[in-house]
C-alpha cells in the first residue's frame, strides 16, 4: 500500500472499509512503486513463478482473469 | 477548434507547435485532488487532502502563493466569482469550509451529510450542493448566506455533482449505486436514478454539446448521457482508473484523469474517440481547463504536484509500448507487514505464482 501520511493508520482504515484481506505491505514513500513503474493507483502486478513480471495494470477483473488465464495455459518459459 | 485553441495553437516564430507541453510541476501539498479557476487574478486554487489545506498557485509564475488549513481531507473545491469564495467539502470532518479566494482566510465551517466527496455549483441560484458519500444524501448550501438550506436522498456514495444550468438539472454520481440521482436544484426534489458503469466517480455537464459525461473508475471508461432526454449515447474506452474529467470550452475535446496510470486521455468528442494520452504525475485524481489559456491543470495525487500543460489537445511524444516492468525480475522488496510490524521480504513469495496490488486510500 502506498500511502504518505500516517500510512499504518490510513492502511487500516482502508482495508476495514474496503474488506481488504490477506497480507498488506506499507510503501510509504511510494520508493517501492517508483521501481517497478507504477504511476498510480490501483495496479495489478502479476508475478510468474521464477519472479518474473508477466504483466502490470490489468485492475478490470476481466483483464486480470484474461492475464492469469494466459499465464496458466502458456508455455514456461 | 475554439477561440482560445486558435489563438494559442500558432508559436511565437510564425511557424506551427504541434505538440503539447508540460509548463510546470509545482508542488501543491499531499494528496492533491480537485482544481479550481479564477480567471481574474490568474489563480489555481488545489485542494490537498493529505495536507488537510487548499493551495492557491499563481498562474503567471506557476508558483505557490499560499496554503489555508480546511477541515480533515478537502477533495472537492469550488470557486464563487461573484463573492470571491472558496469552497471545499472535507470529507473527513462532514463540513464544507469557506475561505476568501484572495487571502485564504478561513470565513465559515457549515455541516453537512457524513463524508462529503463532491461539490456542486448553481452560480444563477446561488447554490452549492455537497455530495455525501456515507449518508446517500446531497446537502444543499445557501452560497450567500453560507448555511444549509435542504437535503436531497441520492445513492450510497453520493459524491460528484454536475448541474445542467439550461435546464435546471442536477446530476449526483453514486458510486457504490453505480448510478445517478436526477434532482432539481430549485425545489430540491429528486427527479429520476440512471444506471451507469461501476464506481462513478466524476460527472461533467457539456453545455456546447449538451452531454453529459460520466468518468466510470472501476469499468476504465467514460460514459456520455444526452441531457436532452438523459439516454446513453456512448462510451470512451480509457486508461486504469478513471477519475477526473474536465471539458474544453468548446466541447471539442474531454480530458480524463486516469489515476491508475499516471495519464491523462485526450477524448476527441466529433472523432468518437481517444485522440492521445498526456504523461502526467503519479495518481492524477482531477483536473481542469484554464479558460483564459486552454492549459490543462492536473492534479497528482501520488506526487503532490500540479501538472501544467499547454496546448493539451495537440498530441506530444508517444508513450512507450507495454510496461518496462514486464520480462524482468521483480525487483526486491523489504517493506513491513500492516498487521503484524514484521518486514516482508520477496523471498517468502519465491517459486510462488501472486499478484500484488498496488492501492492507496488517497
Amino acid at each position: 500500500m502506498w500511502e504518505s501520511r500516517d500510512a499504518a493508520r490510513e492502511a487500516r482504515h482502508f482495508a476495514e472499509v474496503w474488506d481488504v484481506r490477506g497480507t498488506i505491505l506499507l510503501d510509504e514513500t511510494g520508493a517501492y512503486a517508483a521501481r517497478l513503474g507504477v504511476r498510480g493507483v490501483p495496479t495489478n502486478v502479476l508475478v510468474d513463478e521464477r519472479g518474473v513480471v508477466r504483466a502490470v495494470g490489468v485492475t478490470a477483473p476481466a483483464d486480470l482473469d484474461a492475464a492469469v488465464a494466459r499465464r496458466l495455459a502458456g508455455p514456461r518459459r | 477548434m475554439g477561440p482560445v485553441e486558435s489563438a494559442a495553437a500558432e508559436d511565437g516564430a510564425g511557424g506551427l507547435d504541434r505538440v503539447h507541453r508540460v509548463l510546470a510541476q509545482p508542488r501543491v501539498g499531499m494528496g492533491p485532488e480537485a482544481v479550481a479557476v479564477d480567471v481574474r487574478r490568474r489563480r489555481a486554487f488545489v485542494a490537498c487532502s493529505r495536507s488537510d489545506a487548499v493551495t492557491a498557485v499563481d498562474l503567471v509564475r506557476m508558483t505557490p502563493v499560499w496554503r489555508a488549513g480546511v477541515g480533515r481531507e478537502p477533495i472537492p473545491i469550488v470557486f464563487d466569482a461573484p463573492t470571491g469564495r472558496l469552497f471545499t467539502a472535507d470529507a473527513r470532518s462532514d463540513i464544507v469550509s469557506v475561505l476568501d479566494a484572495g487571502t485564504g482566510e478561513p470565513l465559515a465551517r457549515i455541516a453537512v451529510g457524513a463524508y462529503p466527496a463532491g461539490l456542486g455549483y448553481h452560480p444563477r441560484l446561488r447554490r452549492i450542493f455537497s455530495g455525501d458519500t456515507a449518508a446517500a444524501t446531497i446537502t444543499v448550501v445557501d452560497a450567500d448566506r453560507l448555511a444549509p438550506i435542504g437535503v436531497i436522498p441520492a445513492g450510497l456514495g453520493a459524491g460528484s455533482i454536475a448541474i445542467d444550468r439550461r435546464r435546471d438539472r442536477g446530476y449526483c454520481a453514486n458510486f457504490m449505486a453505480a448510478s445517478l440521482t436526477v434532482f432539481d436544484p430549485v425545489t430540491l426534489r429528486p427527479l429520476d436514478r440512471i444506471p451507469v458503469g461501476r464506481g462513478p466517480c466524476k460527472v461533467v455537464a457539456d453545455p456546447v454539446a449538451d452531454r453529459l459525461y460520466v468518468a466510470n473508475s472501476l469499468e476504465n471508461t467514460v460514459l456520455w448521457l444526452s441531457l436532452a432526454d438523459g439516454r446513453v449515447g456512448g462510451s470512451f474506452p480509457v486508461e486504469r482508473a478513471p477519475v477526473g474529467l474536465a471539458v474544453s470550452r468548446d466541447g471539442r475535446h474531454v480530458y480524463v484523469c486516469n489515476r491508475g496510470a499516471g495519464t491523462v486521455s485526450v477524448l476527441d468528442v466529433r472523432a468518437g474517440a481517444e485522440s492521445h494520452r498526456i504523461r502526467v504525475g503519479y495518481g492524477p485524481g482531477d483536473c481542469v481547463i484554464d479558460p483564459a489559456t486552454g492549459r490543462l491543470l492536473v492534479s497528482n495525487a501520488g506526487s503532490g504536484t500540479l501538472t501544467i500543460v499547454d496546448r493539451p489537445w495537440l498530441p506530444g511524444p508517444e508513450a512507450p509500448a507495454g510496461h518496462p516492468a514486464v520480462g524482468r525480475l521483480l525487483p526486491g522488496f523489504a517493506l513491513p507487514d500492516l498487521r503484524t510490524g514484521r518486514i516482508r521480504t520477496t523471498r517468502e513469495w519465491a517459486e510462488k505464482k501472486y499478484v500484488i496490488n498496488f492501492f492507496a486510500s488517497w
